[in-house]
């Protein structure tokens, strides 16, 4: 089984720390020590790992169903086996198995791909969490799958994209979008339908959106983050994420994550400018003196990104081992 | 014992009450069903108004518009206005036995539609109407609602007079479960309702109609028929056609075939591990005056897995059926009360079930035939072309019908004659096997670099691989 390296993608890497400043306000609705993590961790555990580090209470649980995998995710084990649980299990099944017993969950379902399943996974998995459990759906955004090639007629890709989503599309008949942020918003507004077809206002229950990002590391990605609450105290859990940074409480467009990749040397030249509030994408272009993408608005609006997510970026550094 | 004098049993009352048809009518009817039904009577009002347009776009220039908000809903129209002759039947509480037949291709039987919708929605609402120099308003307020002794309505001339014929229905005081899913579920009951009005109204909405949901149009889904029109090829793909005229004036046009190339057995053995297609086009839809009363159907209510007629399975997923019934007097066609639903004991739907499973068959005996050989299977449906119902109605025009007199029904049929597959030669044997997805792809990796390789290919070529060994 072979692997993109996970671990070095820089936009990825600055949504998982969005999970982890999520999380930590999840604090402030209930105990973490009353939660378990689940996740589908891939071979380095990245997420697993952050989570140790950050919040060594939570118990966790990865579901891997390759039989490799599972192998060297235990050689990448951040800690012992009674913080962390690894199951080898298709996680459709792990899922129809899983008993929340009036315990809080987190959940990502951390998907590289995009199929009808993993809706019917989240539809499923928002019915079964208790209350305050959090659930971040991660899913492929990439509207060139559905682009038709010449030589095909008969189930064009439009047209299998609307046999596979329609029940979760806002309009069933609409062609996909050809753009990779409209088509993230399109995502976004099918985990919004499923959302609300998995838990509709009859329940006592709702899905309370916390973040949403779309971004690409060679694979565009859309991913959105939320809470299982009462309706009855939808405020209150919004208001527990209100200082997150970038947060989306009320399905407004997923924000983009397009970070640069810069060098240590570059970053801490620009570390003394930043926080930057205004103005930020030409600051750090005259800090630097240079473009670092084809044009100077392409740069500067990099740099924005990286002012904007800069506390999120991951140092990659070589190590001796 | 004394001889008594008989108890005298006073008449019971068996009046309706109210809350009858308020809350109990209304309790089986899902919200977007009831939309449907004042849907119905926009395109009912286009029909009374004997303005429909000739030609392939009869209902051009009609246009129906809903919108929802979190305290209220609203219904607007220009298909004609309810005319004041009508008010009897229009706002009474069901349809009097001595009303006069209403206009040709309606679909409105009982009286019911409108004022379930309402009830169902809301304890207030307004209907403003506008036909020729008819131009009145009817308030019905929720006192009037919780007050059994009272039937009447008041109606008042219209506070507004408009240039074009049509209907405003505003409907407020929402109950709490309407108003928490216009505000709450907004998103899910918009798509939900988008694709029920996309998929039941395709047909009209292809004829030209106009409805918009929250002023975005709805895009109408209609089912096409793999239809090969070259001539001179006799065994191109065709649907099975029946048609026929019933006695009592009822036209039954059937078509039944592919819409889309047959699946691999790659599709099938996915769709069985979860599902692949949340809304496919397989199935049958029942059209009556060209409202869908059934959409996509796979169940034994349009002939699937009864008298001989395998169950649905995701191997038939190419086969889509059509059958459109049309009468002027809609009380012939074989819907349930509802519209939305075909009536399952209905004499006229029984025996065109018996044409439904005839033409059926022919498309699950070539899913059947080609097993094993899909992908030529396949090729046959991708080289020709997918058309919309009303087109296989003209191409229908030029095909040899044969006429089915000795059965039942009556009419007369086109059936297909459709490529069967070459029998393998005698000295010839089919391998098929199955292995696991990593394994297949690290011997397709192995043998051509690519682990996508066709998995045909990665066992055929392993077999060639080891046939030269042995012969080594």
């Amino acid at each position: 089984m072979k692997h993109p390296p996970y671990h070095l993608r820089p936009n990825k890497a600055v949504d998982r720390l969005f999970l982890i400043e999520a999380i930590r306000r999840l604090d402030r609705l209930a105990s973490l020590r009353e939660y378990t993590y689940y996740g589908l961790g891939g071979p380095y555990l990245e997420d697993f790992r952050l989570l140790y580090e950050l919040y060594p209470d939570i118990k966790m649980v990865s579901v891997e169903e390759n039989r490799e995998t599972y192998k060297r995710q235990k050689f990448h084990l951040p800690c012992g086996s009674e913080a962390l649980n690894l199951e080898k299990a298709k996680f459709k099944s792990y899922l129809s198995r899983y008993e929340p017993n009036d315990k809080k969950s987190i959940f990502w379902l951390d998907y590289a791909g995009l199929s009808y399943g993993n809706f019917g996974d989240l539809m499923v998995l928002l019915g079964k969490v208790t209350e305050k459990s959090m659930v971040k759906i991660t899913l492929r955004a990439e509207p060139t799958d559905f682009i038709d090639k010449q030589s095909e007629r008969l189930g064009s890709r439009a047209e299998r994209f609307r046999q596979q989503f329609g029940a979760v599309m806002p309009d069933s008949a609409a062609d996909p979008p050809r753009d990779s942020r409209t088509f993230a918003c399109l995502l976004q507004d099918m985990v919004q339908v499923a959302a609300q077809k998995a838990l509709p206002s009859a329940v006592p229950l709702m899905f309370q959106p916390v973040s949403s990002f779309y971004y690409s590391d060679g694979t565009g990605m859309f991913t959105l983050t939320g809470v299982v609450c009462r309706r009855d105290s939808a405020a209150e859990t919004r208001k527990a994420f209100e200082d997150l940074h970038f947060c989306n409480l009320t399905w407004a467009k997923p924000k983009h994550i397009d970070v640069p990749v810069l060098s240590t040397k570059e970053r801490l030249h620009l570390q003394e400018l930043l926080p930057c509030p205004s103005g930020a994408g030409t600051i750090l272009h005259q800090a630097l003196g240079y473009r670092i993408d084809y044009s100077t608005a392409q740069t500067e609006a990099k740099l924005k990104q990286y002012a904007e997510f800069h506390r999120y970026y991951p140092y990659f550094m070589r190590a001796v081992p | 014992m004394g001889k008594d004098k008989p108890i005298q049993y006073k008449p019971v009352d068996a009046s309706p009450v109210k809350s009858f048809f308020v809350t109990a009518l209304t309790r089986d009817l899902k919200l977007e069903e009831a939309i449907l039904d004042l849907l119905d009577n926009c395109v009912d009002g286009i029909l009374r108004s004997k303005k429909l347009n000739s030609g392939e776009e009869p209902y051009k220039g009609f246009k129906a518009a809903i919108e929802f908000k979190r305290d209220s809903f609203t219904i607007s129209d220009n298909c004609g206005g309810i005319p004041w002759s009508l008010h009897d039947y229009a706002f009474r509480m069901g349809r009097a036995s001595d009303h006069p037949a209403d206009k040709p291709g309606t679909v409105g039987v009982y009286g019911i539609g409108m004022k379930r919708a309402i009830f169902k929605m809301g304890k207030h609402c307004l209907i403003s109407t506008q036909n020729g120099a008819d131009g009145y308003d009817v308030e019905i307020k929720p006192e009037w609602i919780d007050d059994e002794g009272k039937w009447d309505i008041p109606v008042k001339a219209a506070k507004k007079s408009t240039n074009k014929d049509g209907t405003i229905i505003v409907i407020g005081d929402l109950y709490p479960g309407i108003a928490a899913r216009f505000r709450e579920d907004a998103k899910g009951f918009e798509s939900e309702l988008r694709r029920m009005v996309a998929t039941h109204y395709a047909f009209i909405i292809d004829k030209g109609f106009e409805v918009s949901i929250n002023k975005k149009a709805v895009t109408p889904r209609p089912t096409k028929l793999v239809f090969s029109t070259r001539r001179g090829k006799p065994k191109g793909i065709r649907p099975f056609i029946f048609k026929t005229r019933t006695d009592d004036g009822v036209d039954v046009f059937l078509a039944v075939g592919f819409w889309r190339p047959i699946p691999t057995e790659e599709e099938i053995a996915a769709e069985q591990e979860e599902t692949q297609y949340s809304s496919t086009d397989a199935g049958w839809t029942v059209l009556c005056n060209d409202r869908a009363v059934l959409y996509c159907d796979r169940s034994e209510l349009t002939g699937w897995g009864e008298a001989g007629i395998p169950r649905y399975h995701t191997q038939f997923i190419a086969i889509s059926g059509i059958v459109e019934f049309r009468c002027n007097d809609a009380s012939k066609l074989p819907t349930t009360t509802t519209k939305r639903g075909i009536d399952a004991a209905s004499p006229l739907y029984l025996q065109i079930k018996n044409k439904m499973r005839e033409g059926m068959r022919v498309f699950i005996d070539y899913t059947n035939e080609w097993k094993g050989r899909v992908e030529e299977g396949r090729k046959h449906i991708e080289a020709e072309k997918a058309i919309p119902f009303d087109e296989v109605k003209v191409e229908a025009g030029k095909l040899r019908f044969r006429s089915t007199t000795r059965t039942v029904p009556k009419g007369n049929q086109y059936k297909p004659e459709l490529p069967s597959p070459k029998r393998l030669e005698p000295r010839k044997r089919r391998i098929s096997f199955v292995k696991d997805v990593e394994e297949v792809e690290s011997v397709a990796l192995h043998l051509f670099d690519d682990k996508d390789a066709d998995p045909s290919s990665v066992g055929e070529r392993c077999f060639d691989l080891i046939l030269k060994e042995a012969r080594r």
